[in-house]
């Protein structure tokens, strides 16, 4: 069972995110960069997986430089070896780009199932998983909370409302997680020290045989046009007065009169 | 249960700046002397740098000493231009010293963010060659069968549940086995702890004292009144600890508008009541400050212990096997207010040693003690020797303060009395007056902002499924005597409000809060009934710091 995992470098979401000056950019610097939380529950699947049937799982991801050490990460938990699409070229992609960048690379080598995260949780575009799929022409199950390899099929499970859907699909097939899969195990110091060993190969767009003005920046489909920061959460204004009764009837008298809530 | 067992030559446990430096000197001595040496270097926090803070004026002598060129080698520093205004505060005003004494002129040092410092240098380090594993505590020190020679350390178990059974992700500690250990754990380690008890590392010296640091990271409008201030480093004393209370406050230019603000309150203070965050919203009130930080916005927050004890509290630096080095060491300069420099000469002087026992094949005490030899004959003995009795002299109370610190201006750090005895911080608290001052009020969430907004922006988090990492012997006592002696201290001198009171019919119950902690170790170090004891928690759990 050879097993493809996709992956993606995030910002960690307790980092403090401010928007940069160009107004359709985050500040990347100061910022935590981890596994996108959905990729470490693909990347466990697939471990375990291959611990189950044998194989091998291979991870894949397109980034900047830094995101190799998400493929070390990952290649610490267990994964074989990784597939690195840095190019400056691939810079900007948008979620069409991007599965366009993963696809290409995915077609050089053998798999008989693909796992990614649902969705990043930078973007939340919930997109490249199914259009890498699309373009690899085989099947997708989204939002996999169980799966089971049967012989030549995969069988998964998803929550929907009011009860669970169990889908099987032909392999080679693709699915992407949600939470409950599994519990993601940790990067051991052993695993840390062999990862730094595993194969991990870096290709350029041109070496994936794709057109530079389909990708990147410049193949854009969506444009952002601007990013805004939610409202800022006002401070919580604390109610104290004498006995309960004078506290209920101050929270009455804001509510009526400041918030005219009620 | 089964543990995998690495065998490196050299294991440094801490990623600060003393076994930062340490490993980077280590490493390129061996390559000079044409020699390979494994060297693991692990660290607690999540990443390099994320447990890192500190104001911070740094000494660029042991920088230069260790890398010449770390301003091509992109060292991030915040500021160059440094012009120092001390001031002592009234509750409403300040006074200029017309003076700023020599040990605390501050030109040709540089501000940094201590995290970015320690981060830029774990890249130095890897690069190198260091093995670097951040998210990876030393909870235990392993020893030979005589139980009295250090081995290596055992990093914790990842995956362990809040009531001790594992999880499906169980994860067990590994043991890293080395020649020669170096503890670089910051002040009040927990390794340290029972290292040094065991081996009786502190006999016959000083307790070691410590001060707590609130710290802060504002970003200031583009045009604001600290750019025109005539000073980029300031340091107050004075409001709001008064004279009774060793400490003071500090304000430092950053890059980009920001600015580094935060006071240090001395460990040793003696009313229960005193709640070093609310001196910190005081302070940050007091019209000086007010006027230079109008319309800025919290960045991060963060806290910190430092180790002030000195010369006198310094414990035993070699053992059979290991080295002390950094704030565990107590090498900070309390006179010049300065730690990192001290602490990375330290690491540089225990690599040395190190290296020394590698090339002889004998990591004995006996060859280890050439590191307290180095340390004797380096300019870091110079500066703490100077400084011997200064923190003791803040100490003192009121005016007299203000006599022993002039004795020693005077003699040369001498005093009036040498060695001045230091006092253990946990042995400081007076019973008596048990009426807090109200706490600061209108607090707006982006420049004046309450203890749990703070924790939030320290970025702090822990894994929530695992065992409390502080260890309370006697929880009975928390909620008899100590409540009734002290209305329960560790409510007020935790930064992160770690610790609360409830009542729970009509009985006060202690409730923690174990996943705010900011790693300060206030609490271990001055609980009046030393009742409170702190672990590791799982590796990586902890604050996120990048810009303190």
């Amino acid at each position: 069972m050879d097993i493809v995992v996709l992956v993606k470098q995030v910002p960690d979401t307790e980092s403090l995110v401010q928007i940069a000056g160009d107004g359709v950019s985050i500040k990347k610097e100061e910022i935590k960069w981890v596994m996108n939380p959905y990729d470490e529950l693909a990347v466990e699947e697939a471990l375990r997986i291959r611990e189950a049937k044998g194989g091998s799982v291979t991870v894949v991801s397109v980034g900047p430089q830094k995101a190799q050490e998400t493929i070390r990460t990952a290649l610490a938990m267990g994964a074989d070896k990784g597939l690195h699409v840095h190019d400056p070229l691939a810079e900007g992609s948008d979620a069409l780009a991007t599965a366009k960048l993963l696809a290409a690379a995915v077609k050089g080598l053998a798999f008989d199932l693909i796992i990614c995260g649902q969705r990043g949780v930078d973007e939340d575009n919930y997109q490249v998983g199914a259009a890498v799929a699309e373009f690899l022409n085989i099947p997708q199950i989204s939002l996999v909370n169980k799966a089971e390899v049967l012989d030549g099929r995969i069988r998964c499970h998803r929550v929907v409302e009011g009860g669970t859907v169990v889908v099987e699909a032909p392999l080679p097939a693709l699915f992407t997680t949600q939470r409950g899969l599994n519990e993601p195990r940790y990067a051991s110091l052993p695993g840390i020290m062999k990862a730094k060993k595993k194969p991990l190969e870096v290709k350029t767009v041109a070496e994936l045989g794709l057109d530079p003005a389909a990708v990147g920046a410049a193949g854009r489909k969506v444009l952002i046009q601007a990013l805004r920061l939610p409202p800022e959460r006002k401070a919580v204004r604390m109610i104290r007065a004498e006995t309960p009764a004078a506290t209920a009837a101050e929270l009455v008298r804001i509510l009526h009169t400041e918030a005219k809530l009620i | 249960m089964q543990r995998e067992q690495l065998e490196f030559d050299v294991v440094f446990v801490g990623g600060g700046p003393a076994n930062l430096a340490g490993a980077i000197h280590l490493k390129r001595l061996a390559a000079q002397a044409g020699r390979e040496v494994e060297i693991c270097l692990i660290e607690k926090a999540e990443s390099i740098g994320a447990h890192s803070l500190s104001g911070a004026v740094l000494d660029l002598k042991a920088l230069t000493e260790l890398l010449p060129d770390y301003a091509t080698r992109g060292c991030p520093i915040e500021e160059t231009d440094l012009r120092d205004g001390i001031f002592y505060l009234t509750p409403r005003g300040q006074i200029r010293l017309p003076l700023t004494p020599a040990f605390m002129h501050n030109a040709g040092c540089a501000v940094i963010s201590l995290s970015k410092f320690c981060a830029w240098l774990g890249t130095v380090a890897e690069e190198l060659g260091v093995n670097i594993f951040p998210g990876f505590a030393g909870v235990e020190a392993l020893y030979d069968e005589s139980g009295r020679r250090v081995v290596g350390v055992r990093t914790g178990d990842k995956g362990i549940g809040k009531n001790g059974t594992p999880k499906s992700n169980m994860e067990p500690g590994v043991d890293l086995r080395a020649a020669v250990t170096v503890l670089g754990e910051g002040p009040k380690g927990s390794l340290m702890r029972e290292v040094g008890k065991r081996l009786g590392l502190c006999d016959g010296k000083m307790p070691q004292t410590f001060e707590t640091a609130v710290k802060e990271v504002i970003e200031l409008p583009a045009a604001n009144a600290f750019q025109d201030s005539p000073f980029t480093v300031i340091h107050t004393f004075g409001f709001p600890l008064g004279l009774d209370t060793k400490g003071g406050g500090f304000l430092y230019r950053m890059r980009e508008n920001r600015v580094a603000l935060g006071l240090v309150v001395g460990l040793d203070y003696e009313n229960p009541m005193l709640e070093p965050y609310q001196e910190f919203l005081r302070f940050k009130r007091h019209p000086l400050i007010v006027g230079l930080i109008r319309g800025g916005k919290v960045l991060q927050q963060g806290a910190k212990t430092l180790a002030a004890g000195g010369w006198y509290t310094m414990p035993q630096l070699a053992m059979d096997g290991a080295l002390v080095v950094g704030d565990s060491a107590c090498m900070l300069n309390t006179r010049r207010l300065k730690g990192i420099h001290t602490a990375m000469k330290s690491g540089m002087l225990a690599a040395e040693t190190a290296l020394d026992a590698l090339e002889r094949a004998d990591a004995s005490a006996a060859v280890l003690r050439g590191y307290a030899d180095r340390m004797a004959a380096s300019w870091i003995r110079s500066e703490l020797f100077a400084a011997r009795n200064f923190g003791q002299a803040l100490s003192r109370k009121g005016l007299g303060k203000f006599i022993a610190v002039g004795a020693q201006l005077l003699t040369g750090g001498r005093g009036l009395v040498d060695p001045m005895q230091t006092v253990d911080d946990a042995a400081t608290l007076k019973a008596g007056q048990l009426s807090a001052p109200a706490p600061v009020a209108d607090l707006d969430g982006k420049l004046y902002i309450d203890k749990l907004t703070g924790v939030y922006l320290s970025g702090a988090t822990h894994e929530e499924d695992q065992p409390c990492h502080l260890l309370i012997p006697d929880p009975e006592l928390c909620v008899t005597r100590c409540w009734q002696t002290f209305r329960s201290p560790c409510t007020r001198f935790c930064p992160g409000q770690v610790y609360e009171m409830e009542t729970e019919g009509g009985r006060p119950r202690l409730k923690l809060n174990p996943s705010n902690c900011l790693h300060c170790k206030t609490c271990e170090i001055k609980d009046p009934y030393k009742n409170i004891l702190w672990s590791c928690p799982e590796g990586g759990g902890g604050p996120k710091f990048t810009i303190t």
